[in-house]
């Protein structure tokens, strides 16, 4: 059964169609990378995924059980909050919580859900999260102390805390300098080999094609094509696929 | 008679410090109610409101004295207030806790606003209640930003209270004033600005120790 079906989102703004029936699956221990020229919904199609915006039409199943169906009544508050936890997002730009130091930006959350694990249990949680990282140095540092890519990993850990059941990146390193980039990546690829059910959106092709097992290439709010990494970055089939690869190696 | 001038200065600040602290008590609570009422997204709540912020933003303080002591009796024909220094007083805290809460609802406003979108879509998407992202996210990052302008309305007040003299309320600067005809001095008024002088520098200290309380984080 596979983790994850999205069928047939659309999401419209005004009267601009962003998204025109987005379709695909994953199986678990996935990771996909999204990639596509600005502008091509992608960013869209993960707010939608983590109920950030409300798709227009299509379902959403997730472990064979559908969590959103937009012909249904909208949602209140608390099924969203449940719905949204299987889904974790690193955002482009970290959005750490600026008065918290990193362990609690990464604790804060599963200890308001009380889901029954001591403070002890909590912070040796989040401890190991941040090892795993590459910051135990940093755990009682808050974010203005640390630099972009240790921010971005604080994030990481803090979205990992809440065992979400597909992990989205939207752009993670986009907001970095470019030597800042690696440790963000190297920690995204670690996920990978163990396995984390990932959806990547990223403009680092290279990455893409190393990392993850599929890639998506969007356009104007379709999949144009879906296919292994190396196929679609090194051969793509589509004409508009060569002609956005070939825009970016220029 | 230096001593018997500060001894009525000093109860003469007492009032103030009464109207002070009364204001203050009343008009950040009703502030934060104000500034959520003119963000809401509904025109029949905000529109009324952000009226009446023009309205008691755009006129002068002592002016606003005035017309709420006086206005019931003329206009009513009813004294609302009661009458002596009592009545007077309660009408000098009303103007003043509605005159501060308008200004204080804009300062929270502000705050409330920008706050960037990304701090409530992060809680969101780690399952947090509104209430939760409000109080455990969105406040302290508020409270820093709206720390330097509230500590100007603060010190602004300590002095604005002096206008309570216009409907008879007794204050320090009416304390003083009383020396120029009971004794033909002038000095005790002029005397009063020391003690205007130190409070607002104990409160500048408070602010600045606030201030850096909250310099842990950016």
């Amino acid at each position: 059964m596979p983790i994850l079906e999205v069928n047939n989102i659309k999401k419209k703004f005004d009267h601009y169609n962003i998204l025109n029936g987005i379709s695909f699956s994953m199986e678990e221990g996935q990771a996909i990378s999204i990639i596509g020229s600005s502008g091509s919904g992608k960013t869209t199609f993960l707010r939608c995924l983590n109920f950030l915006e409300r798709p227009d039409e299509g379902t959403i199943v997730v472990k064979g059980e559908k969590i959103f169906d937009a012909s249904m009544p909208p949602e209140n508050p608390k099924q969203l909050r449940e719905r949204r936890l299987h889904f974790g997002l690193v955002f482009q730009q970290f959005n750490l919580f600026p008065q918290y130091t990193a362990l609690e930006n990464v604790i804060l959350a599963p200890r308001l859900l009380k889901d029954g694990r001591s403070e002890q249990e909590l912070t040796d949680m989040g401890m190991d999260l941040l090892d795993q990282m590459g910051l135990a140095d940093r755990v009682n540092q808050y974010p203005h102390q640390l630099s972009g890519g240790q921010q971005q990993r604080v994030a990481i850990a803090r979205a990992l805390a809440l065992k979400p059941d597909i992990l989205c990146f939207d752009e993670p390193t986009s907001a970095l300098d470019p030597e800042l980039t690696g440790e963000v990546l190297r920690v995204i690829r670690n996920l990978a080999e163990k396995k984390t059910t990932m959806i990547i959106v990223t403009h680092e092709m290279a990455f893409a094609r190393d990392v993850a097992d599929e890639v998506i290439f969007m356009d104007k709010g379709i999949i144009l094509e879906k296919g292994p990494a190396e196929q679609v970055i090194n051969n793509p089939k589509e004409e508009r696929t060569k002609q956005f690869l070939s825009n970016l190696n220029n | 008679m230096f001593w018997t001038v500060t001894i009525s200065l000093l109860e003469g600040f007492l009032g103030t410090l009464k109207l002070f602290t009364l204001t203050l008590l009343f008009s950040l609570p009703l502030g934060l109610v104000i500034s959520l009422g003119s963000m809401n997204k509904t025109p029949i709540v905000h529109i009324p409101i952000r009226f009446i912020i023009w309205v008691v933003r755009g006129t002068p303080l002592m002016l606003q004295l005035l017309i709420i002591y006086y206005g019931p009796g003329i206009f009513l024909g009813n004294n609302i207030w009661g009458s002596g220094g009592n009545g007077r007083f309660l009408a000098a805290l009303f103007a003043f806790v509605f005159n501060y809460a308008c200004y204080f609802s804009e300062i929270f406003r502000g705050g409330i606003q920008s706050i960037p979108v990304g701090q409530y879509e992060a809680g969101k998407v780690l399952g947090l209640t509104r209430q939760q992202i409000f109080f455990k996210v969105v406040l302290l990052q508020v409270i820093k930003r709206i720390v330097p302008p509230i500590s100007n309305e603060v010190i602004t007040l300590v002095k604005d209270t002096s206008l309570a003299r216009v409907i008879a309320v007794y204050e320090i600067i009416w304390n003083g004033q009383a020396f120029i005809k009971s004794s033909g001095i002038i000095w005790p008024l002029f005397y009063t600005g020391l003690f205007y002088l130190l409070f607002s520098g104990l409160l500048t200290l408070l602010f600045g120790y606030i201030e850096k309380k909250l310099s842990y984080f950016r």
